[in-house]
């Protein structure tokens, strides 16, 4: 099974009711335990209200656990990730954070870059099922992303998606350069070709060898700054879930200044995301 | 002062003359598979004093040498190539790829700086005279100069050999390209300071104000004209016709980036690098953009600046060959022993920080450009411009085929072919494939010091999942396993096996890829390797005709 315990970071926002029917119906489909999370003061009447949310989703009472708590709501989060060996945490992004915003953090950006378990990141939760039906996976040929393209496809077809994208992208930092001494824009141009068929008959292997029964898996190979032209590609083409392995290391605060990869999905969100972490028993 | 009927004849003529010859000679030698730059700079040799001065002083006095408004002329336009070609050359800096290739990258760029400034610095200072300093009164800034003239390296050379070694697109290959990025960045700061140092406030600001200046400069592009430009780019784009438009904006950028660094009192050049990167930097920026901005620049106006190095200098009068030993022993020392020091201290192996180091040493256009700026503000004297555009020269030249030494004695290959041993192919009569596959595991591990057992394990738990036999009589069986290195072993089966394969045809060539558990892509990039030698319908049932090992091996060396 892609998950074993799903999380969901709730608040009284206006989407919280859609991520919790989300979660609800996440949770059932992986037929997992799930467990609410809340940082915020605590009184009585809000615990009503909670409740009352939750409620409305048709979870019964035996059927999730509710953790509340007063503090930074990023580190208790997280913390909550961690002792309650959370595997998969859901939570709501926009789109896009205003410039600042990304900079310093939100909370789902935080997540995004921090959370020691896979996140997924709902742009438009709903209360009424909307399947993802374009489903879209990074590649990069790491274990990492072996992992995400496996959970990519155990994802898509528990819920039936019509279309699974691999999609690698690369580039040559400096390759234009190489055109001085050559004097030929053909060969740099004839050298990328070479290059992208390299990396096509790379993604058939890559496929071939994950060996996932039954899937009519597309592949696309993309020239260009990584993480930027997948998105942009996603976008573009309507993807409905974007997964991609966690980034091998923490990102900073320079790698957002000097964006690359995952950073400019993180700055504008093609759509709902899924970072893919390694579990325990993955690698 | 205007340029009279004459004058224009004149600047226009020699401007044909120099055009031509630079690329007839850069053609010629490239048929050698030399760089056109050297001819760029052999034409300007072979047209002033050195060669044809020499022949022809008459000629000489009245067609390629320039005084008065010809001459100014020549200077703006040469101001404007040298300001181009580092404007493109900042467009090439991808400062992300420094911070995604992390520690090693930094190690390598920062002591391919640190190293060779220091070892230059001490060399200029404690032996000023052996190394031609001009004036004594720029002892300091002299070596200041030498150091920073060894700490260059010329990212388009590097680009070109990683190109012609094949290994651009490698671990090798990207760690190389983004500690040349860095090394240049740092590189153009410490030379931009030292021009400044040099003008003192003949640009009306204190030296403090002025280094003030250059860090808001820095800052403010690096951080918020990146941001903006790649913000209005697409915009921009929309709105204008291609390729008109952007080169415009870039050209307009790069050209108030270079007057504003003159202004505060550092070199024009510097404005238009930093503009470069912050440009450059754009995903929006189209690779095609950019190829049509170097094809601009590098065909037309960097072959006046180069050519025309050659019309200032005497090459042969100011040839010390003792300074010109003295540079290029230090270029390598430096290079070679600072960046291999911190490719080893990251973690590569012994032949890969070798071959890291020299491919840091070339300095090429870059060199020449700071020693021509050095030169033109009076810094060094023409011996010493000799020597350095020499080194640059000797650098370049030598570090495609120190590179490639190093590489081939690297235990990390690469490719088929590289993996390929007398010893590791073996002429088999097993009669299903799952002995033939044992008979493999068993002499892979025997070779190697495997567990045989955990070979044969991981490679039979793959093949049961779905068959490794391909097409054109070829089959691959494979595994991860915690090995080092990749492992190939091959084996001839002259009477053949099924292997299921996808073409239905009996496998000939059974190959036994094993490789570390810890790198999934080098499995597939060999799988793809492997595959692309054996394309053709009947290769692998020509190597069955082969008499011993060496035949097969020679035979699939000879494969394209």
């Amino acid at each position: 099974m892609a998950f074993k315990k799903i999380g969901l970071a709730v608040t009284f926002s206006p989407n919280s009711r859609a991520l919790l029917f989300e979660a609800k119906r996440f949770s059932e489909l992986f037929n997992t335990e799930l467990v609410l999370i809340h940082i915020g003061d605590f009184t009585d009447e809000l615990k009503n209200e909670m409740i009352k949310m939750i409620k409305e989703t048709g979870l019964k009472e035996d059927s999730y656990k509710l953790l509340w708590r007063d503090g930074d709501v990023e580190d208790s989060i997280l913390e909550f990730c961690s002792t309650e060996k959370i595997d998969l945490l859901i939570a709501g992004a926009l789109i896009k954070e205003n410039f600042l915003k990304y900079y310093i953090g939100s909370v789902a950006r935080t997540l995004m870059r921090e959370a020691p378990c896979s996140v997924l990141l709902l742009t438009q939760p709903s209360i009424e099922r909307a399947p993802f039906k374009k489903v879209c996976v990074s590649v990069d040929f790491t274990s990492l992303s072996e992992l995400a393209a496996k959970k990519a496809y155990e994802i898509s077809s528990l819920l039936n998606s019509k279309e699974l994208f691999f999609i690698r992208e690369f580039q040559l930092p400096a390759l234009a350069t190489t055109v001085y001494d050559s004097g030929s824009k053909e060969e740099a141009q004839s050298m990328r070709h070479v290059w992208l068929d390299e990396e096509k008959s790379k993604m058939e292997l890559f496929v071939r060898e994950l060996n996932l029964p039954g899937a009519e898996i597309k592949t696309i190979c993309l020239y260009g700054k990584q993480g930027w032209e997948a998105s942009n590609w996603v976008n573009e083409n309507k993807g409905d879930l974007f997964v991609i392995p966690s980034p091998a290391r923490k990102p900073k605060l320079l790698d957002r200044i000097f964006q690359h990869d995952w950073e400019f999905v993180f700055r504008q969100l093609p759509c709902s995301l899924l970072i893919v972490k390694p579990d325990d028993d993955s690698l | 002062m205007s340029l009279s009927e004459h004058d224009i004849v004149l600047f226009l003529s020699s401007v044909a003359v120099m055009l031509f010859f630079s690329r007839a000679i850069g053609e010629f030698l490239k048929k050698f598979k030399q760089p056109i730059v050297l001819g760029e700079i052999l034409a300007g040799i072979i047209l002033g004093p050195t060669i044809f001065g020499v022949l022809f002083p008459g000629i000489m006095n009245n067609f390629l040498s320039y005084t008065g408004a010809v001459n100014i002329a020549f200077q703006g336009i040469t101001l404007l190539a040298v300001v181009m070609l580092l404007l493109v050359s900042g467009l090439e800096v991808d400062l992300s790829l420094v911070t995604r290739q992390g520690k090693v990258a930094s190690l390598i760029s920062l002591m391919g700086v640190l190293f060779p400034f220091a070892v230059g610095f001490g060399v200029a200072w404690f032996f000023p005279n052996e190394l031609g300093i001009s004036a004594k009164e720029n002892h300091l800034i002299f070596a200041l100069f030498v150091g920073t003239a060894l700490s260059i390296t010329a990212l388009p050379v590097v680009a070109r050999t990683l190109m012609d070694l094949n290994i651009f697109k490698t671990e090798i290959g990207f760690l190389i390209i983004a500690s040349a990025m860095l090394n240049d960045l740092v590189g153009w700061i410490i030379f931009s300071v030292i021009l400044a140092m040099m003008k003192g406030n003949s640009s009306g600001l204190e030296f403090s104000s002025t280094m003030l200046m250059l860090g808001v400069f820095i800052v403010v592009t690096l951080f918020f004209v990146r941001r903006v430009f790649n913000y209005i780019l697409p915009k921009f784009e929309k709105i204008t016709t291609y390729p008109g438009g952007i080169l415009n904006l870039i050209l307009v950028l790069g050209f108030a980036g270079a007057a504003f660094s003159e202004w505060i009192g550092v070199h024009a050049i510097f404005g238009a690098f930093i503009v470069g990167i912050a440009i450059g930097d754009s995903a929006h920026l189209k690779e095609e953009t950019r190829e049509i901005i170097q094809q601009f620049v590098t065909n037309i106006f960097a072959p006046l600046f180069f050519v025309s190095i050659g019309l200032r200098v005497n090459f042969i009068q100011n040839f010390d060959l003792g300074i010109v030993l003295i540079f290029i022993a230090l270029a390598f020392v430096g290079k070679v022993v600072g960046c291999g020091l911190g490719a080893y201290w990251g973690g590569m192996n012994k032949e890969d920080s070798l071959a890291i180091g020299f491919g840091m040493n070339s300095r090429g256009a870059m060199e020449i450009v700071l020693g021509t700026l050095a030169f033109q503000a009076g810094l060094i004297q023409e011996k010493v411009f000799v020597a350095l555009v020499i080194m640059a020269l000797v650098t370049s030249l030598s570090s495609a085929p120190a590179m490639g030494y190093f590489l081939k004695r690297s235990k990390k290959k690469l490719n088929f072919k590289d993996l390929l041993r007398k010893d590791l192919i073996l002429f088999s009569d097993a009669d299903t494939k799952e002995v033939l596959i044992k008979e493999l595991c068993d002499f892979a591990a025997s070779k190697n010091k495997l567990n045989k057992e955990k070979v044969y394990e991981e490679v039979w738990k793959r093949e049961q999942q779905f068959s490794t036999g391909l097409a054109n009589h070829l089959a691959i069986p494979h595994a991860r396993l915690k090995i080092q290195s990749p492992l190939v072993v091959t084996a001839i089966s002259r009477g053949g096996l099924d292997f299921d394969s996808l073409d239905g045809k009996i496998a000939h060539v059974i190959t036994l890829l094993l490789t570390p558990e810890t790198e999934p892509e080098l499995q597939l990039k060999l799988l793809a390797d492997i595959t692309k030698n054996f394309h053709l319908p009947d290769t692998a049932k020509e190597l069955c005709v082969s008499a011993n090992s060496d035949e097969v091996i020679s035979k699939i060396k000879q494969l394209s």
